[in-house]
C-alpha cells in the first residue's frame, strides 16, 4: 500500500514539475514550486487521501525561507518543501486543510513569511503583541536573543 | 457599554465573523486552566457561538535555544518541554538524531524505553481522569485517582531515580538499567493498576454526577471534521479513527510487544473517559509483557558528539497524541534547526470546534477533555502577572538573581 502511494505521488509530482527525493525508507521529500503548491496539496489531499498534516516547519536558507509541510500516511512521512523569498508571501492552504491555520500563524510569527489567504494572518500567535516591527523574526539566523531581550525590556531586574 | 462591545467587535473583525451579543474573556489566568492561555468566548444567550484563542503566554523559544546548544544538551532541554510526558519528548528528539547516525539502539534499551513511555501514559491518563472528576464536581474521584497515580510514579522513581524529569534517555540507549528483581513487583503493581482502572470504568459508567456532566457533552463531530482539522491521539480515536503511531509506525519496541488499539465511536466527553481508562489497561498489559520478556544485553552505545549532516524526522505517541520532531544537521556540534510539534497545538482547532453550541458552564469540562498542555504547546517562559511583563532568563542570570537576592552585599555580584 505504502509503495503504491509513493508511485502515485511520483505521478502527481511529474504533472506539477516537482522533484521527488527519497531521504531514506519511510521518508520522502518533494520539492514543489511555490506557484504549484496549492495544486499539489489539493491532489495529495483529495485524490490520494493523504490528509494528516503533522505540522509546517520554517527553515532559514539564507536568501530564502524554506517551508516544509509534513504529512503522515501509514508508515510514510511525506515532506512537501517549497521556497519563498524572504519578503514575499507563501500561498495559504487553510482552504484545503483547515487544521493548518495555527501552523501557518506559527511560521508567520517565527520567520515573518506571510500566508496569502489565511484569515488570521495579521494576528500574532506566539509572539507578544508589542513585538517591535523592525526586529527580525526570532527564528531567523540574523536574530539575536540578547537583542530581543533588550528591545522588549526583558532583562531581569534584581529584587530589592 | 455599547461602545465597548462595538470596540471588541472591531478588534475581532477579520478574525471571524459572528453575530453574537456577548463576549466573555476566558483566561489567561482562570481557575479551570492550569496554565495561562486566553480564549475569547462569544456567546448568544448561554450558548457558545465562537471561540478565538490567543496562545503564547508561556513561550520560551526552545527551538531558538536548541540552535545554540550541543546535541546532547538539547535532549535534556526538550525533556523540559512538559512536566507530565517528559520522557517521550527526549525519546522523539533522540530518535530523530539517531536516524542521522549509523548506530543502532540495543534491544534492551528499546524495551526499557517502552516501559517508561507506557508508565508515563498511565500516570498522565490518571492525572487527567482525576481532573475530569474535579471539573465535573466529583472531588472524591479526583483524590482516589491521584492516590493511585502515586503507584506508577513510585515505579518510575524506582527505575529512573526521578518522578518527573527522568533524564533516562541518551543517544542510542538509556542511561540507567532496570534495577534487579523489579520484574515481579512491577507485574504485581500493573495488575493492581488494571483492577483500579476497571473499577473507575464502572464508576464513570454508573455514577450520576459523571454521567450528567460528560454524556453528550461536546458538540458532535464527524470523522471527516476530525481528519480535516488534523487532530491526533485520543481526540482522533474517540470518533473511531484508528490513528495511533504505536500501531501505524511502530518505534522503540512497539513492533514486538502485543498491542491493541482502543477506539470509541460516541464522540463525547464520556467516550474520552472510557477510552483513556481502557488505554491504561492496555498500557499495563504492555508493561507486564515487556518486563517479563526483557532481553539481555547492553543498554547503550556511545556515539560521537558530532552528528553527520542531513535531515530526519521522528514521530512518537505521547499520552496526548502524536508528537513530531524534525532535525536538520549541517555536520556541526549544534543542530541547524529543530522543530517540535506538540499534540495540544494540533488538537486546539478541534477543541474550538467542539465548544461551539455548548453552554458556558461546560467550557472547563470540554477544554479539559482534550487534555490540554499549554506549556507544551507554547514550548516555553516566565510571566509576571503583576507587572504584566514577560521575560526569559539564562541559567547564569538565574544564578546571579539568586546571589543578588540572598547576598545583596556580596562583592562578585553582577
Amino acid at each position: 500500500m505504502s509503495e503504491n502511494i509513493l508511485e502515485q505521488i511520483g505521478k502527481i509530482a511529474n504533472e506539477t514539475n516537482s522533484k521527488v527525493v527519497t531521504l531514506r525508507k519511510g521518508e520522502t521529500v518533494i520539492e514543489v514550486e511555490k506557484d504549484n503548491l496549492r495544486n499539489f496539496i489539493t491532489h495529495l489531499v483529495q485524490d490520494l487521501k493523504v490528509r494528516n498534516l503533522t505540522t509546517i516547519t520554517g527553515l532559514d536558507l539564507g536568501q530564502e525561507i524554506g517551508i516544509m509541510y509534513h504529512f503522515s500516511y501509514e508508515r510514510e512521512t511525506i515532506h512537501v518543501r517549497t521556497k519563498v523569498a524572504k519578503t514575499s508571501a507563501a500561498p495559504s492552504i487553510v482552504k484545503i486543510i483547515p487544521g493548518a491555520i495555527l501552523y501557518e500563524m506559527e511560521v508567520h510569527d517565527m520567520f515573518g513569511t506571510g500566508f496569502e489567504g489565511n484569515p488570521w494572518n495579521d494576528k500574532k500567535l506566539l509572539l507578544p503583541d508589542n513585538w517591535p516591527s523592525d526586529l527580525p523574526p526570532p527564528l531567523l539566523k540574523s536574530s539575536k536573543p540578547a537583542e530581543i531581550r533588550k528591545r522588549l525590556h526583558l532583562e531581569a531586574e534584581p529584587k530589592k | 457599554m455599547s461602545t465597548d462591545v462595538d470596540k471588541r467587535r472591531e478588534e475581532s473583525a477579520g478574525l471571524m465573523e459572528y453575530s453574537a451579543e456577548n463576549l466573555v474573556p476566558f483566561g489567561p489566568i482562570h481557575p479551570s486552566l492550569k496554565e495561562p492561555e486566553y480564549f475569547k468566548i462569544i456567546l448568544e444567550g448561554e450558548r457558545i457561538v465562537d471561540v478565538i484563542p490567543r496562545i503564547g503566554y508561556v513561550h520560551r523559544g526552545l527551538e531558538k535555544a536548541a540552535e545554540m546548544r550541543p546535541w546532547v544538551q538539547n535532549m535534556y532541554m526538550f525533556e523540559r518541554t512538559c512536566g507530565i510526558c517528559s520522557f517521550v519528548h527526549s525519546l522523539c528528539y533522540g530518535q530523530a538524531v539517531e536516524g542521522l547516525t549509523i548506530f543502532q539502539v540495543p534491544k534492551r534499551a528499546e524495551y526499557i524505553r517502552l516501559i517508561i513511555c507506557e508508565m508515563e501514559r498511565i500516570h498522565s491518563h490518571l492525572l487527567w481522569v482525576g481532573l475530569m472528576g474535579h471539573w465535573a464536581g466529583f472531588d472524591t474521584l479526583f483524590m482516589w485517582v491521584w492516590q493511585d497515580r502515586e503507584v506508577v510514579l513510585d515505579l518510575v522513581e524506582a527505575i529512573s531515580g526521578n518522578r518527573v524529569h527522568k533524564s533516562m534517555n541518551a543517544f542510542c540507549g538509556v542511561r540507567r538499567d532496570m534495577p534487579e528483581g523489579m520484574e515481579k513487583h512491577i507485574v504485581e503493581r500493573m495488575k493492581f493498576m488494571t483492577d483500579r482502572a476497571r473499577y473507575y470504568r464502572e464508576i464513570i459508567d454508573t455514577e450520576e454526577t459523571m454521567l450528567e456532566r460528560t454524556q453528550k457533552v461536546g458538540a458532535h463531530v464527524t470523522q471527516d471534521t476530525v481528519e480535516k482539522l488534523c487532530a491526533v491521539g485520543p481526540m482522533a480515536r474517540y470518533v473511531g479513527l484508528r490513528q495511533d503511531v504505536r500501531l501505524n509506525n511502530p518505534y522503540a519496541a512497539y513492533g514486538e510487544v502485543p498491542f491493541e488499539i482502543v477506539t470509541r465511536n460516541e464522540g463525547d466527553v464520556q467516550a474520552l473517559l472510557r477510552l483513556r481508562l481502557d488505554e491504561i489497561i492496555a498500557s499495563a498489559n504492555m508493561i507486564s509483557y515487556a518486563v517479563e520478556n526483557l532481553p539481555d544485553g547492553p543498554i547503550k552505545v556511545k556515539i560521537p558528539p558530532v552528528i553527520p549532516a542531513g535531515e530526519h524526522s521522528s514521530r512518537c505517541e505521547a499520552p496526548r497524541g502524536e508528537i513530531f520532531y524534525y532535525v536538520k544537521s549541517t555536520g556541526g556540534r549544534t543542530p541547524d534547526r529543530v522543530k517540535s510539534r506538540q499534540p495540544t497545538l494540533a488538537n486546539l482547532p478541534l477543541a474550538l470546534e467542539i465548544l461551539k453550541g455548548q453552554t458556558l458552564a461546560d467550557v472547563p469540562v470540554v477544554l479539559t477533555a482534550i487534555d490540554p498542555c499549554f506549556g507544551c504547546m507554547d514550548r516555553m517562559s516566565f510571566l509576571d502577572t503583576e507587572k504584566n511583563k514577560q521575560w526569559t532568563w539564562s541559567g547564569e542570570q538565574l544564578r546571579q538573581y539568586g546571589i543578588n537576592y540572598y547576598f545583596p552585599d556580596r562583592k562578585d555580584k553582577a
